[in-house]
């Protein structure tokens, strides 16, 4: 088996240790899992094995011998490859067109050889048993999990040197679970065809699957590097975060003394009230909600759990149905309705769809709320913004150098936490979250968690929309499972497992969804 | 020293520009009375440039603005003509600037066509528009009001020197209330600040409440509203109205805005950045013409300037990020 190994390496950016003295090595055959929080020097681990970077000191051996990645093509040279979240694909051309974007195409007299370009690509697809992906359809057809899966079927193309090891960088989080599970398939492929995986993951339950040993950083040092079968939840959190954390989820405390106590002094009655709702990809949705209540809805790839969320914010046209407010009937035609009537809304794409990119914290946070802020309803008030903002972001725990940084400098984290902000500054009566935690470190999901609980002890009813299993089961009151746009199931969160939770989301839609 | 030359190179240049000028021209440039010409040349492009800004900060365009500023010099001109009261005929002019920019904003936010494929579309019918309703010919002589082309000529008194009386241009007033007045709406207002959040990220603002398709479709009646007040200082300054006089607005304002967005901190269209690129272009070409430069060389040096300009601070820009 060839190995990688890194022996020693550190790396320096100005005072900062990004990378001290890490020695790993890297087989092929067995997925290595690499965790860490946010700065604690994956990302620098990855560049310099991707010959992006030189380690200051300390050295790289391939198979024993002494090697020097000063590029990325002579890390490519030596059988790497590198799977990014972040897919760079051309939606409008082919995946075999996609598939070949770094590599030669197939030509005859300087023209493409359109067939033997989708043959080469088919043959790749197969060896990884994706034969059901045409490869030419257009990539825009697929969705991220598949163009995925295309990107690390593109790796196998050509004649050269069989690629031995991949690294992927939190590769499932972009994934629904249904792709997630692909994804593992290909994975298990590859290790079975000799090749070795540096998995990045923030996903606890990912690692503990996937993975034969796994590598926790901290600050830059090497921690711990354990086979999976050694370790545990527990050890590894406590590694990483260097606290215990006895639990991932704060307690829920509806159910003890003080929660009750203040359910008592709410209103009584439902927060909100759906009937027989339905708009595009959702059928009859009928479920309420209480205040201080969290619901958690989750389900498969297209199983409307992103669509329920848009359609309660008026970013999704009702076809039909009924959308009851603290017992006040409403009507949502926009997000602008929604955030005015007391629905805030955390959405799913953080960048493209949540920040202001080339804004500062205190406009994106305030940006739903101006019109509430402003002198004679029309003219800014940054005094009363910067208080907000002030009041907000101590209550989400945001780490900013003040109002007027750009929302493009800080960490995935703390951008969640100003799109939190934005939502609860408005003191809604309905939060809405589409995937809170998603690409963000543990330290912030933790952060996220207590958060979401604290809102609902202060009387918000707070719907969730996850397909992280294990965050869906240690936050909700309820669960709420959809599939293809119908409720399947709506049951209470007591005794619940992931097992069990997986199994409703795939088992058959009941007999009334199929009318 | 780098770092501000890279920061605040744009505005070193412009302030070379007018040394250059002064040392030139020792006699007539630096002079309160070139300033004042020079004021009243740029009044009508301030008026574009400034309008145009507010659709440039959603990362809009609107291409049709020079073509309305003709429509309306030209409509008014006729009414005139039809012995429509001055004010009246004004409104009128001004009510189809509103009328076509609103048929911009619905086109682009409610149809959804591209701006620059709907506002080329409706540059071509207001033009042709300019066309019909002129006849083809340029108004001018007894057919202007005396009042109207009074105006341009007028002014608040400053001082007389010799019988001759310098005035504070009212064109100049006039561009700098409607600059003022965008100041104050993108500034200063709630509406402005959507604006710059539909430009950071149009789905987002959605998103999170700014009712986007209202404020696209209402920052085009804006503009709208602008270029055939432009139209309407235009031709009153020479007394007479064609159908093509205002066309050479619409590129001069765009370069204009995309001029001053060098000079903003993160590349944003700001309405008094753009007022210092109208001054630049303003002060370029009346330097040259003082110089006796050749028009068509002036415009060559003109376009190199605009290149020149803009293509450093994209270099600085990608210099300070590191990409």
């Amino acid at each position: 088996m060839t190995t990688l190994t890194l022996d020693a390496l550190t790396r320096i950016y100005g005072t900062s240790r990004a990378l001290d003295g890490v020695s790993l090595t890297l087989t092929g055959g067995e997925v290595h899992a690499l965790m860490g929080e946010n700065g604690a020097g994956k990302s620098t681990l990855i560049r310099l094995i991707a010959g992006l970077e030189r380690p200051d000191t300390g050295k790289l051996r391939l198979d024993g011998q002494p090697v020097t990645f000063d590029s990325p093509a002579a890390a490519q040279a030596a059988g790497l490859r590198f799977i990014h979240q972040e897919l760079h694909v051309v939606p409008a051309l082919s995946v075999a067109e996609n598939m070949h974007l770094s590599l030669p195409y197939p030509r005859r007299l300087g023209l493409i050889r359109w067939s033997a370009l989708a043959d080469a690509a088919g043959t790749a697809l197969a060896r990884l048993g994706l034969s059901q992906i045409d490869p030419r359809q257009p990539m825009s057809r697929l969705g991220p999990g598949d163009q995925m899966l295309t990107r690390i079927a593109a790796t196998l193309i050509g004649t050269e040197a069989r690629p031995w090891l991949y690294v992927m960088d939190e590769p499932t989080a972009a994934l629904t679970g249904a792709e997630a599970e692909r994804l593992f398939t290909v994975i298990a492929e590859l290790k079975s065809q000799g090749a070795g995986i540096l998995y990045v993951s923030h996903r606890m339950a990912e690692v503990m699957r996937l993975s034969d040993r796994v590598t926790v950083l901290r600050d830059g040092k090497l921690i711990t590097t354990t086979p999976r079968a050694g370790t545990d939840q527990t050890r590894l959190i406590h590694a990483m975060t260097g606290r215990d954390l006895s639990a991932m989820f704060p307690p829920r405390t509806l159910h003890n003394n003080e929660g009750a106590r203040r359910a008592e002094e709410r209103p009584q009655g439902p927060a909100l009230t759906l009937t027989c709702l339905t708009a595009p990809n959702l059928h009859q949705i009928t479920l309420t909600l209480a205040p201080g209540e969290v619901l958690g809805v989750t389900g498969l790839s297209g199983s409307g759990r992103g669509a329920l969320l848009r359609a309660l914010m008026g970013a999704l046209p009702l076809t039909s149905g009924k959308i009851t407010l603290n017992g006040q009937p409403v009507t949502l035609t926009s997000p602008a309705e929604a955030w005015t009537k007391g629905i805030a809304y955390v959405p799913r794409e953080r960048r493209t769809e949540g920040l202001i990119s080339g804004g500062t914290v205190v406009e994106n946070v305030t940006l739903p709320h101006l019109t509430a802020l402003a002198r004679a309803r029309r003219f800014r008030n940054r005094p009363r913004e910067r208080a907000l903002l002030a009041d907000v972001a101590m209550a989400v725990r945001l780490k900013s150098t003040g109002p007027a940084q750009p929302v493009g400098q800080l960490s995935g984290g703390n951008q969640q936490k100003v799109l939190f902000a934005r939502a609860i500054a408005g003191a809604p009566q309905v939060l809405l979250l589409d995937e809170p935690t998603r690409g963000v470190d543990v330290g912030a999901k933790f952060d996220i968690y207590r958060l979401i609980r604290q809102f609902c002890d202060d009387g918000l009813a707070v719907i969730f929309a996850s397909s992280d299993l294990p965050e869906i089961i240690g936050l909700s009151d309820r669960i709420a499972v959809l599939q293809s746009g119908h409720l399947a199931h709506l049951v209470p969160n007591r005794d619940m497992t992931e097992a069990a939770l997986l199994s409703l989301c795939y088992d058959q839609p009941p007999a009334k969804a199929s009318a | 020293m780098t770092h501000i030359l890279r920061r605040h190179g744009g505005l070193l240049g412009m302030v070379a520009i007018v040394l250059i000028f002064w040392a030139l021209l020792p006699e007539t440039f630096m002079t309160a009375q070139n300033w004042l010409n020079i004021s009243q040349q740029i009044a009508m492009l301030l008026v574009v440039a400034a309008v145009m800004t507010v659709v440039m900060v959603m990362g809009d365009f609107d291409l049709s603005v020079g073509a309305m500023a003709s429509l309306a010099g030209v409509l008014a001109a006729v009414l005139f003509t039809l012995g429509v009261p001055v004010w009246a005929a004004l409104l009128a002019a001004l009510a189809v600037g509103l009328l076509g920019g609103l048929i911009n904003g619905v086109l682009v936010s409610l149809v959804g066509i591209l701006p620059f494929v709907a506002t080329l579309a409706t540059l071509t019918i207001y033009s042709g528009l300019a066309f019909l309703v002129s006849d083809g010919r340029t108004i001018f002589g007894r057919d202007i009001p005396e009042g109207f082309g009074n105006f341009a000529r007028g002014g608040i008194p400053l001082w007389t020197v010799d019988e001759r009386t310098t005035v504070f241009p009212n064109l100049t007033l006039v561009a700098i209330a409607v600059t003022l007045l965008i100041w104050i709406v993108l500034e200063q207002t709630t509406y402005g600040r959507r604006l710059y959040a539909i430009g950071g990220n149009r789905d987002a603002a959605r998103l999170a409440g700014v009712r986007v398709s209202a404020l696209r479709l209402s920052a085009f009646a804006f503009t709208g509203v602008g270029a055939a007040l432009a139209g309407l200082m235009y031709a009153s300054r020479v007394a007479s109205a064609n159908p093509t006089q205002g066309d050479g607005l619409m590129l001069t304002a765009i370069a204009a805005v995309f001029l001053g967005m060098t000079l903003t901190e993160n590349g944003q269209p700001r309405v008094l950045a753009t007022l210092a690129g109208v001054v630049v272009l303003g002060v370029l070409d009346n330097g040259l013409t003082q110089l006796a430069v050749n028009s068509y060389v002036r415009e060559v040096l003109i376009g190199l300037i605009i290149v020149a300009a803009v293509g450093t601070s994209a270099l600085g820009r990608r210099a300070i990020t590191g990409r």
